[in-house]
């Protein structure tokens, strides 16, 4: 079975409204591809649930690690990383997942972030951007947009923050309606039936399977 | 009862599991009813990397026998199952591929690899 690890809890930061980034530190460093995820090993009653969490940082961050997490209601996995102190240690396997982004698109490429969804999007339009011969967009779905200051910054990148409903509206007016290019790649992140309802949306509207990447959780 | 046959690409015993499809689900990860689900529940180790949620590749398994007795793969999981490594006609990720029919005699094969992904160009 998948090899283990161990991190250590460094620091916590609230983002307010039950988001919370997750610092961690892993003795030697863990050689991940933009967009992956680390799945971590929760003991909770008296079992050990598996939780995937995508790694909010880079690869060039060495040893620490961000993980960028929701309180669930009644969500066994997220309160328990809630209830953790610096210092606790956690364990986890990976890096796991097929999200990736290794090196700028040779396409114009559109990254859409739904709340924390933002989390494997964040690593991926940091290496986007270095060596970008394309237009990059992101458009960061959220009523709490975090790492604004720093996305703003980033060169190259047009970031547009919409209300996250308006996501679907927004895609089909820009990426369908509006034109008839279908060279665009995107890059979909998020929770629940909205990411393949989007997936479906730029397929059904004429991109290319491979064209359209997601992650839904 | 349900059968269902493990066979291992890496040489370890073949297993053999009888299941009552109704009492499902027998655990926690994966799709109640899946292939990982009657597995995992039955001690038979499956990789599940992602807990059974549909965002790995690591429960890829290659059914041999019945996979008109389970359930039609969704694109999420054709999309995942693009990027397994050893991917043939009849591959289905264990998480999702739930059985059917009570009857069903259900055969699979569990690849000798899994991948994580690790290695990239800037790994």
């Amino acid at each position: 079975m998948a090899e283990e690890r161990a991190a250590v809890l460094e620091a916590v930061r609230d983002h307010g409204g039950e988001t919370r980034s997750l610092f961690l530190r892993v003795p030697g460093g863990i050689a991940f591809r933009p967009g992956q995820f680390i799945s971590c090993l929760l003991p909770i009653g008296g079992e050990r649930l598996i939780r995937p969490y995508s790694i909010a940082s880079s690869p060039e961050d060495g040893e620490h690690l961000e993980l960028l997490i929701d309180r669930v209601p009644g969500g066994p996995g997220s309160n328990h990383l809630f209830d953790l102190s610096p210092g606790a240690r956690l364990d986890f396997t990976g890096p796991w997942g097929t999200f990736l982004l290794d090196r700028a698109p040779e396409a114009e490429a559109v990254f859409v972030a739904l709340g924390t969804g933002i989390a494997p999007i964040r690593p991926m339009l940091r290496r986007a951007v270095a060596g970008a011969t394309h237009p990059l967009t992101l458009l960061y779905a959220t009523a709490r947009p975090i790492y604004h200051d720093e996305l703003a910054a980033l060169p190259g990148l047009t970031l547009d923050v919409i209300a996250p409903a308006a996501a679907e509206d927004e895609m089909r007016r820009r990426w369908l309606e509006r034109d008839a290019v279908r060279s665009r790649h995107f890059f979909v992140c998020g929770v629940g039936e909205i990411v393949p309802r989007l997936r479906d949306l730029l397929r059904g509207g004429g991109y290319v399977r491979r064209a359209v990447q997601y992650e839904r959780w | 009862m349900a059968k269902v046959i493990v066979r291992f690409e890496n040489g370890d015993p073949e297993e053999v599991i009888e299941v009552d499809l109704k009492r499902a689900p027998f655990q926690h990860d994966g799709r109640p009813g899946s292939i990982l689900d009657v597995l995992l529940a039955n001690g038979v180790p499956l990789e599940h990397a992602c807990g059974g949620s549909c965002a790995c590749t690591t429960c890829h398994v290659v059914v041999k026998r019945g996979l008109d007795k389970l359930s039609e793969a969704e694109e999420s999981e054709e999309d995942l199952l693009d990027k397994a490594p050893g991917l043939t006609p009849t591959s289905r990720l264990g998480c999702q591929a739930v059985i059917e029919d009570d009857d069903a005699v259900i055969e699979v094969l569990v690849p000798r690899y899994t991948i994580n992904q690790i290695s990239g160009s800037h790994g």
